[in-house]
């Protein structure tokens, strides 16, 4: 009987957790749909507001900013990573403590430290040289230095679930050093690595503290236009915005996930 | 096109090659050199090891583990460079030559079968590597696994496999490329003993019906006396002995040769007069070939010689000993038994004879002509 409380408890416990953590969600994706223009009372059901974000320059060249920051950042420490995740598994059996602690720093670092920095050291550059004008091009240096950490501890830890003898195997039967990465490495972490991209895609569209800072006049992302805009009151159209995202983001963290768990066995 | 595998494919189909067949085909010697190896400071793996292996040899590297057999098996296989040596196949060097361009193929322990492919890709990834058009690859892998008789094991999966089927995958993945020479590291040993001594059977026939090079590594001394024409024994990166199974049961260069191929019956000698030996067990006759052991050496008395029973043959020799414990094993029964305050191991066939209880006070008798004398 007091075991069967007990677990109730638990049960109502998980339940608020959630309860707690999906609401405010539910509440924009609710009011996304509001025809009326508040945000305290519901009206009837309305594609008004996702209407209007058509409608608004701003909104677009922001969407097309987060976008191709997104992208591209991720492809990019896509490229990085990997091969930075190949090389902490050639080399796991060195003693690579403090190198290791390295690439782990910048996942715990707090974003705003992260993001101040990043603006100084850019500023610094752009006034020492002129290159690096703060814009999308330093929005997407910043953002694959965050990404990197992610890819290359995904890849790594790929590698290392391999048995690693079919590295030898992929030599003995022939495989030069070049057709064991087109025809085996890169084949066998093709989920890791597609995962990773989502992951990475996931982290991009997500930030605004380290965008913020690092970012021009011209190169405003989706969040730093919702932080521009509540200024003025959140808009319902805000809360289409938002709605997006979380669908955006969401699917991305989906895909990221799928991937990851679709290993060979 | 494969002709050997052809022919091959006939050939079984009727009748088994005769032995000039086999002798016509591509085989490869192996010379290594003066070969050594070590890894770090302390750990030497391989020193100095002088080896011919034959062409079209069933050979087997035996050992206990940490006694360099690998490492031979992988200096063969080139994932790991000798620091010293050399190492010749056929009539080409390979001491420098990387694994991609050796025409030596290897089953790994834990077959290495590559997850991301098919079985029909994985038989096809080394012909595809040496750059065969898709259409010829198809018809080889077609091909072997007709020979190893894979049936539709080909369009499965690899996670779809139990551990036999695997090795026969790993197995057919290297012999489709028609290697010069084909390495087995403990290709068994992760096989349960039913599967286990059935392969090893196939295993002899195949490299016998190829007439391929075999190179074999193994701990197990029945697996080895079974398939392997020649056996070299390792110890701590020495080799202690090469010869046929036979040769290496019947009269083992040393006591560590005598002891890895399963002898217990091995007593110190404590002095040697002419053909006669001491030992703990007394007085014993041998014949002139026994060896030259000596006070020091060690005398080899292999169980299944002893006979026991009241009557002795002329010229036999004659032991008295209690029996201490009886092991019915079907076919044979073992006794273990006491002389002179030592363990004396006898292996009797079961014919229906009378059979032994422990405490009986019994006469054994050992042929001067059984008895062999070994290195310490």
């Amino acid at each position: 009987m007091n075991k069967r409380l007990w677990r109730r408890g638990l049960s109502a416990f998980w339940w608020l957790t959630l309860f707690f953590l999906y609401l405010p969600l539910a509440v924009v994706v609710l009011f996304s749909f509001n025809s009326a223009n508040s945000s305290a009372s519901l009206a009837g059901f309305s594609l008004r507001w996702y209407q209007r974000l058509l409608g608004n320059e701003q909104i677009l060249s922001a969407f097309a900013n987060s976008m191709v920051l997104a992208v591209v950042s991720s492809l990019v420490a896509l490229g990085i990573g990997c091969l930075i995740g190949y090389g902490m598994y050639r080399h796991r059996h060195r003693k690579l403590g403090w190198l290791i602690v390295l690439i782990y720093l910048p996942i715990v670092l707090p974003d705003i430290v992260f993001g101040i920095s990043e603006m100084a050291f850019f500023v610094q550059i752009h006034e020492a040289t002129g290159w690096l004008r703060p814009g999308l091009g330093t929005m997407i240096i910043a953002h694959v230095t965050f990404q990197i950490p992610f890819v290359a501890l995904i890849v790594y830890s790929r590698f290392v679930g391999l048995d690693p003898t079919l590295f030898e195997a992929a030599k003995d039967l022939y495989a030069t050093p070049f057709k064991r990465v087109q025809h085996f490495m890169l084949p066998t972490i093709k989920p890791a690595l597609i995962s990773a991209f989502f992951l990475s895609f996931t982290l991009s569209i997500d930030d605004f503290v380290i965008s913020f800072f690092t970012a021009g006049p011209e190169s405003a992302t989706l969040p730093i236009y919702i932080w521009g805009a509540i200024k003025k009151g959140v808009s319902p159209e805000i809360n289409a915005i938002a709605s997006l995202m979380i669908g955006a983001v969401a699917l991305a963290a989906l895909l990221s996930l799928i991937f990851n768990r679709r290993r060979p066995a | 096109m494969s002709n050997r595998m052809s022919a091959e494919l006939a050939e079984h189909s009727d009748t088994s090659p005769t032995d000039q067949e086999v002798a016509t085909r591509k085989a490869s010697s192996i010379e290594l050199h003066s070969l050594h190896k070590r890894f770090g400071a302390d750990a030497v793996a391989l020193d100095g090891v002088d080896l011919s292996i034959h062409a079209g040899e069933f050979f087997t590297l035996l050992g206990p583990s940490g006694c360099g057999k690998t490492t031979l098996l992988r200096i063969l296989a080139g994932l790991e460079a000798p620091d010293q040596g050399t190492l010749m196949v056929g009539d080409k060097e390979l001491t420098e030559v990387p694994p991609h361009r050796r025409s030596v193929n290897t089953v790994f322990q834990s077959y290495a079968l590559f997850p991301h492919l098919s079985v029909r890709d994985n038989l096809a990834f080394g012909l595809k590597m040496r750059g065969l058009p898709a259409a010829e690859r198809d018809a080889r892998v077609d091909e072997i696994a007709a020979f190893i008789k894979l049936g539709d094991l080909v369009e499965r999966r690899v996670d779809q496999l139990s551990g036999g089927q695997r090795q026969r995958i790993a197995l057919a993945r290297a012999l489709v490329c028609e290697p010069d020479v084909l390495l087995l590291d403990e290709p068994l040993s992760a096989l349960d003993a039913g599967l286990r001594s059935q392969l090893q059977v196939e295993l002899q026939r195949l490299q016998k019906r190829l007439g391929m090079t075999f190179v074999f590594v193994t701990h197990d001394q029945d697996e080895a006396m079974v398939m392997s024409d020649r056996i070299a024994v390792l110890d701590s990166g020495n080799i202690q002995q090469v010869g046929a199974p036979s040769e290496v049961y019947e009269r083992p260069a040393n006591a560590f040769v005598a002891r890895f191929m399963g002898h217990d019956n091995l007593f110190p000698i404590l002095a040697r007069d002419g053909l006669r030996v001491q030992s703990d067990l007394g007085w014993l006759e041998l014949h002139k070939h026994a060896g030259q052991g000596d006070a020091g050496d060690c005398l080899l008395v292999r169980p299944e010689t002893l006979e026991i029973g009241d009557v002795v043959p002329e010229g036999y020799n004659r032991l008295a000993g209690v029996v201490q414990e009886r092991l019915y094993r079907g076919s044979r029964i073992e006794y273990v038994l006491e002389v002179n305050g030592q363990s004396l191991m006898v292996v009797a066939s079961n014919l229906g004879q009378q059979v032994h209880q422990a405490g009986d006070a019994v006469t054994i008798s050992v042929c001067p002509e059984d008895l062999v004398t070994v290195a310490a």
